[in-house]
């Protein structure tokens, strides 16, 4: 999902290589747009030379390894290509991704700068790489530290364009704006996270960095590549899957479910899951599994899509609610614009407007009852008590809960997520450029100064955002409804002819 | 005197329930209640102070409630009628469970929620709810029990509710059903993630009850203050406004104690009403150890000659897991209904076996049969045996029961005349809640107190006067800890977003904005105070929370794979607590045979590389246990305050403390006698920042001592080849004096000395920060051999201009206030050191373990000297005549170069 003027990064932790059969990174090299593939964490020749394969013709970021004797590398991107960066013709609206080997090499890196014997396009955005940078905390002194801070700094006064440190020690889902000393003033260094992380889990993450110095990073469960995407296989089961010779998601395919039970440890029953989710991935089709639905509607319109907004994860507010009628195909949004700090006056729009005109029809969300249905009615408990037995009374579905939670149905995505399972299912995305993190960012900005107007987020862009969660969410629905159901014989094959056996029959 | 021949009726027949009865019949020549190791304290008895239940209770309550009320009750009650918080701090069943549950129904009553019959007007009702919090399962299912007996008896439809980690069923219904709900802090902490799940219970919430609220102290008390104030948090979120009700055992500090815990004030309510009739407390210090007695009490041997040896010189007694049982067999042989307290549950089985032995072996006892029987009570046992017990003795088929803890709190075993303490439970109030158990109401009680040879027991048992003093222990509990702190506002983050409303509420300003700055920059939170700060980390931090320790890291302690439990007898669960870093090393090292619960255990493997740490125990069957050697120096202290003590300073302050435990030595059960040493631990070392409390010596103190006791050398307990150390004698004293104060402070204050660690030094400004220099900590690396260098390069320079003295330090990183307790209450805690240094009946120069060895101690307990110690703590507490010293000061100070030295 490459949007103009900006550079797909792909980021593959050389920790998380480590863990990876070589079909698995083919995978994900396959699944992620990649302008440029980096490889942050510790040095590793093994991890770079199984991404050098499976991408022999995109350049690769792992100055860790030292070879060519530089250890600074310095790429380029612009008219839609990256390249190296070399001295000629250099364009001013460029996005420049330095890397460079290690922290100690900073120095050198800002003289190269301040002489002019390195340049980087004035108007466009400069990444700086440190692949293993890492902040470091303490909860005793209650202090935090950015190793390199005065490198850092120094650096970005230097340049004119924004620029943004990507560190290599970071989880993809870090950011954050530090505030540096250089010469007496405080500069502004956003950093980013590459996805390298000791919390327990390995992902691999495209980050989207843009002409403004913005970074929007996608991460997947490294797991979710290769024959571990599918349902039912562990580490174990994909060991024995590979000594049998399948190595990628498509072989699976290839067996028949009698194959796939004859080997140690796979039931039928798992040998039947496996089998139809590597269809899915396939062919990127939604397979229903139960003779379930996932919405129950009272005159058969369709049901309202719906998608909520907030400051964060434990929201202070909901300050936006978004709803997509398909049988009009008309979209509604309720937005707090101009007092963040009072969470009633949008509620009561929206929940008036729908008791209003709309009181017999069905909710749809995604994961809304782990979200948007449980703060929904959170805040009316708290801000409108004497709606919440009307709400209660409203007829609320969750796709996500009906498709993963409850096993009804085997999706194409790599997580769970709406947009992946969107995008994976064919949905053409509006193109917004922001993710749920950055749109809950804005809003706490402007929070912070309401009658600021530079704070003062993008209604249109952050609107514009939320319709297209809510026509994702209807897309994905309908392509459900048309899905194919299983096939419960032992054909294999994947055709659809009714009969029922397995799953279902327990 | 004329023998009177004994019938069976005879020996049958009760004895009084009193001291003098008891040491007149026991069986042992020459014992009489002047015995020089028998003490007893005759407690008169006390009436109870009552007021009628109409006096302070609406009708509807008064008139079904079948007692009048204790005074405490009634104030209780008053108070908080008035609308304060309230803590009960009274005596062991005073009825502090009935001044919360007739709360609740008064609650209930006003907000309509029971009708004046007590019929329910209203279902699953937001109008008023309580939240009572326990600090065990246990104990929360008994207080369950009385509760809905309090109801029935009431006549009114409340529904008491338990919510924790063994409910089983509906649990929905429980959140939006209950009036009453009750549970753990360890379930709270996890329970506060999904609270728009119980916002029914909360936005009526009106009364939180804290039971055995002296129980948080330490580590547990810090977490469950930060507990504490997220649910307040929580509550008023959703437009709760509860008051709280604190019930304790007798405490020194309860309104400070409460008032920490809750960050709101109280008012207490300590004038006990309750009842009780007379009792004889008996100290009963068993007599010096006869040669041929060992560990497994052959008692033929110890039954003569006992007192013949001479009591100026104890250096052992017989052990009081032996003598204990020998009380206990004595009593219950004379239809005294006993409990007897053991400290682990192997010893409620071996106590047992030694009292049948001793019943066997007792003349006048042989031949009778049945009666007087007693049995071993403990968790390990399965519930139905224990529950089998339990009836066995309130139906007076067993007259005995020894037990661990477990019957300290709680269960009802009808009513019983005596209980027999097997060593000195370590806190007063420990002490008293199990002597309490005998005599309900006002009936006679007699209570035996063993001693063991140890300080904290011998200083009882030199000073019986101590279990009456009515300033108890303080409970020290402690929110400065910033590593808790931290991982409690995580919690409270994904809880409800943290914005400036919660200034002051929460937490002060400054720390609340430093920790959001912290998380913030490092990725676990995002937003600013003046908006909303959102917790974005990985998911449930509640479950990061280690109510055991400081940091989120604990070790896991574990029967290793393959252990037959059959075969050792061991219980499915072995109920141990993990321990934090420290410990683990200390105490839980490759090879360390510890002992648990009665039975021994060795370390087989310790497993760090996992985000939980695990050690896997094996029971075994060792002629030895190990005790860990250890290199300890403190670097770059940091006053905080000070204070003059009669010249001497006293300081309170952080710093790093570089512990190693470096090796360990195999030690012979029988004699102590070691079998091999200084085995390496092959364990990294620990570098703690935490918190420290230290005394500087004056100078012309030192230099007095140093020539007073410079003559010494061998005596404090060091080879000949160390004898002739520089300032041996006076450092020696240091170190003594160190142990003293750490081994005497649970006296003084509810704190696990096992946390406490110290180091006395003759150097004493090396370990100070310089602002010329970086902090060392950050240079020296993993090497006790670089610290040292640095230190005594530094010493170099500095010269003669250093003081010296010793540190007290909390044994976890970033602290628990322990130090700062001990910093607050130094003069009580030296009075008491220097009573038992003075005191103790030993009469070796270097002392005995029962007034300056330190288990703990990482130098084999050398060099230590008691008389130098004696004279640096008179000093202190100005008892001594400084004039004394005079004839010791030298025309001019130095001479001798002044050594680097520090012994922890």
């Amino acid at each position: 999902m490459a949007v103009a003027d900006s550079l797909a990064l792909l980021t593959l932790p050389s920790t998380t290589l480590e863990e990876l059969p070589q079909p698995a990174v083919r995978d994900a090299l396959q699944y992620f747009e990649r302008d440029l593939i980096t490889i942050p964490g510790p040095r590793n020749p093994v991890a770079y030379a199984a991404v050098r394969d499976g991408a022999p013709n995109r350049p690769i970021v792992h100055p860790q390894l030292g070879h060519g004797g530089d250890p600074i590398n310095h790429y380029r991107y612009s008219d839609g290509g990256v390249r190296e960066a070399g001295d000629q013709d250099l364009p001013p609206k460029t996005i420049d991704v330095i890397a460079v080997q290690r922290a100690d090499v900073l120095a050198r890196l800002e003289t190269q700068l301040s002489t002019g014997e390195r340049r980087t396009g004035s108007e466009g955005a400069t990444f700086l790489i440190v692949p293993q940078l890492t902040v470091e905390w303490d909860t005793t002194a209650l202090s935090s530290t950015l190793p390199n801070a005065d490198e850092l700094a120094a650096i970005s006064s230097v340049l004119p364009e924004p620029m943004t440190v990507l560190a290599g020690g970071q989880p993809a889902t870090y950011a954050h704006e530090w505030g540096l000393s250089h010469d007496g003033s405080t500069v502004r260094v956003p950093v980013a996270g590459l996805g390298a992380t000791d919390r327990d889990e390995s992902k691999i993450a495209q980050c989207t960095c843009t002409q403004h110095g913005n970074v929007g990073a996608e991460a997947v469960d490294a797991d979710q590549f290769g024959l571990r995407a599918l349902h039912g296989v562990g580490r174990s089961t994909a060991d024995q899957l590979r000594k049998h010779g399948c190595q990628t998601t498509r072989d699976v395919r290839d067996l028949s479910v009698s194959e796939l039970t004859e080997r140690p440890g796979i039931g039928r029953t798992t040998a039947e899951k496996i089998h139809a989710h590597a269809a899915v991935i396939d062919s990127s089709e939604p397979l229903v599994l139960t003779n379930k639905t996932p919405v129950k509607t009272c005159d058969g319109r369709p049901p309202l899509c719906l998608d909520i907004e907030t400051d964060g994860l434990t929201p202070t507010i909901i300050w936006q609610i978004g709803v997509y009628d398909p049988a009009t195909d008309s979209h509604q949004a309720f937005i707090e614009k101009t007092n963040p700090t009072d969470p009633a006056p949008v509620l009561e729009a929206f929940i008036t407007w729908l008791l209003a005109n709309h009181r017999d029809r069905t909710l749809l969300t995604w994961n809304g009852h782990r979200f948007d249905y449980r703060y929904i009615r959170q805040f009316l408990d708290r801000y409108h008590p004497e709606y919440v037995e009307a709400w209660d009374g409203l007829w609320t579905y969750d796709l996500y809960r009906w498709a993963v939670r409850d096993g009804n149905a085997l999706l194409p995505g790599r997580t769970n997520k709406l947009d992946h399972v969107a995008r994976a299912t064919g949905y053409e995305s509006g193109d917004t450029a922001l993710t749920g993190a950055q749109t809950a960012a804005a809003y706490q900005r402007f929070m912070r100064n309401p009658k600021d107007p530079a704070s003062e987020p993008d209604w249109e862009r952050h609107r514009a955002y939320c319709e297209d969660d809510c026509r994702a969410l209807w897309y994905v629905y309908r392509t459900v409804m048309e899905a194919p159901r299983r096939d419960m014989t032992d054909s294999g094959a994947g055709g659809a002819d009714g009969q029922q056996a397995g799953l279902t029959d327990f | 005197m004329t023998e009177i021949p004994t019938t069976e009726t005879d020996i049958q027949a009760k004895i009084d329930v009193t001291g003098t009865a008891l040491v007149e019949t026991f069986p042992r020549t020459g014992l009489t209640s002047e015995s020089e190791y028998i003490d007893i304290i005759e407690l008169p008895a006390k009436p109870a102070n009552t007021v009628p239940a109409g006096d302070v209770l609406v009708p509807t309550l008064a008139d079904p409630y079948p007692y009048d009320l204790f005074s405490h009750q009634a104030t209780a009650l008053d108070a908080l009628g008035a609308g304060d918080n309230v803590t009960v701090t009274t005596s062991t069943s005073s009825g502090k469970t009935h001044i919360y549950g007739l709360q609740i129904a008064r609650n209930l009553l006003e907000a309509d929620v029971l009708n004046p019959d007590g019929t329910r007007a209203k279902d699953a009702t937001t109008a008023s709810t309580a939240l009572c919090v326990y600090p065990t399962k246990a104990l929360t299912k008994d207080q369950h029990e009385a509760l809905e007996e309090l109801y029935d008896q009431l006549g009114l439809d409340v529904r008491v509710r338990v919510y924790d980690g063994d409910t089983t069923g509906d649990r929905r219904a429980i959140r939006e059903g209950a009036d009453v709900i009750l549970t753990n802090f360890a379930g709270l902490n996890v329970y506060l993630e999904h609270h728009d799940r119980w916002s029914r219970f909360y936005s009526g919430l009106d009364l939180v009850a804290v039971d055995e609220s002296h129980t948080y102290t330490g580590v547990e008390g810090m977490h469950v203050a930060w507990i504490l104030r997220r649910l307040h948090r929580v509550v008023d979120y959703w437009g709760g406004t509860p008051q709280y009700v604190l019930t304790s055992a007798t405490i020194g500090n309860p309104r400070v104690h409460s008032e920490t815990l809750l960050n709101a004030p109280v008012t207490v309510v300590d004038e006990d009403g309750s009842p009780h009739g007379r009792r004889d407390l008996v100290f009963w210090n068993p007599p010096p150890r006869a040669k041929a007695e060992n560990e497994t009490g052959d008692p033929a041997s110890a039954l003569e000659g006992e007192t013949d040896t001479d009591e100026r010189a104890v250096t052992e007694r017989v052990p009081a897991s032996v003598e204990a049982p020998r009380i206990f067999d004595h009593l219950t042989a004379r239809s005294v209904r006993t409990l007897l307290f053991c400290p682990s549950r192997k010893l409620t089985e071996l106590s047992v076996q030694r009292a049948a032995d001793h019943r066997r072996s007792t003349p006048r006892a042989s031949g009778r049969s049945s009666s007087g029987d007693y049995a071993a009570y403990n968790a390990g046992l399965g519930r139905r045996t224990r529950h089998a017990r339990e009836h066995q003795f309130k139906t007076g088929a067993l007259t005995g029961l020894a037990t661990t803890s477990a019957l300290e709190l709680g269960i009802d075993i009808g009513s019983l005349d005596a209980t027999i303490l097997m060593g000195y439970p370590g806190q007063r109030q420990a002490f008293w809640q199990r002597i309490g158990r005998a005599g309900r109401g006002a009936s006679r009680s007699l209570a035996v107190m063993v001693g063991d040879h140890r300080t904290l027991d011998q200083y009882v048992m030199n000073n019986p006067e101590y279990v009456l003093e009515t300033d108890v222990e303080d409970a020290v509990v402690d929110i400065s800890n910033n590593a808790v702190f931290a991982s409690h506002v995580l919690c409270a983050a994904d809880e409800i977003a943290l914005d400036e409303a919660d200034i002051d509420t929460f937490a002060d300003e400054e720390r609340l904005r430093a920790a959001t700055k912290m998380w913030r920059e490092a990725g676990f939170v995002d937003g600013y105070l003046q908006g909303a700060v959102h917790y974005s980390g990985p998911r449930r931090p509640q479950t990061r929370v280690n109510l055991y320790g400081t940091t989120d890291i604990d070790y896991q302690l574990r029967l290793a794979d393959g252990v037959d439990r059959e075969r050792w007898g061991l219980p499915d669960e072995l109920d141990l607590e993990p321990v934090d870093r420290n410990r683990a090393y200390r105490d839980y090292h490759e090879g360390a045979v510890r002992l648990q619960h009665g039975q021994q255990f060795e370390v087989v493997t310790v497993d760090e590389d996992r985000p939980q740490p695990v050690i896997e125990l094996e029971p075994v069957d060792r002629p030895y246990y190990t005790r860990t050697r250890n290199k300890v120096t403190v670097l770059d202290a940091t006053s905080e305050r000070s204070r003059e003590i009669n010249g001497f300073t006293l300081h309170f302050g952080r710093g790093t403390v570089f512990v190693h435990h470096h090796a360990y030595d195999e030690m012979y059960i029988g004699n102590s006698e070691p079998k091999r040493q200084l085995i390496p631990t092959n364990t990294p070392p620990i570098l703690m920042d935490t918190q420290l409390c230290w005394l500087e010596v004056p100078e012309e103190i030192e230099a007095a001592l140093i020539r007073k006791y410079r003559e010494y050398g061998v005596e404090t307990g060091v080879g000949q080849e160390q004898s002739g150390v520089a300032h041996l004698g006076y450092i020696a004293g240091l170190h003594a004096a160190e142990h003293a104060t750490i081994q005497t402070a649970p006296l003084e204050l509810r704190v696990d000395k096992n946390d406490l660690g110290g180091l006395a030094t003759l150097v004493m400004d090396t370990h100070y920060a310089h602002p010329e220099h970086d902090d060392l900590a950050d240079s020296i690396g993993d090497s006790f051999e670089a610290a040292r260098a640095v230190l005594e390069r530094r010493s170099r320079e500095l010269g003669e201009q250093t003081a010296s003295g010793w540190f007290i330090y909390d044994g976890v990183d970033g602290g628990l206030g322990f130090a700062r307790a001990i910093y607050e209450q130094f003069e009580a805690l030296a009075e008491r050191a220097r009573d038992q240094l003075r005191d103790c009946q030993c009469g070796q120069p270097n002392g005995c373990p029962a007034c300056t060895f330190d288990e703990n101690c990482g130098n084999d307990n050398k060099p230590l000297l008691r008389a130098s110690a004696v004279d640096v703590l008179e000093q202190l507490l100005g008892e001594a005549d400084r004039d004394d010293l005079e004839a010791y000061l030298p025309d001019e100070y130095g001479g001798e170069r002044r050594p680097t030295l520090f012994y922890s």
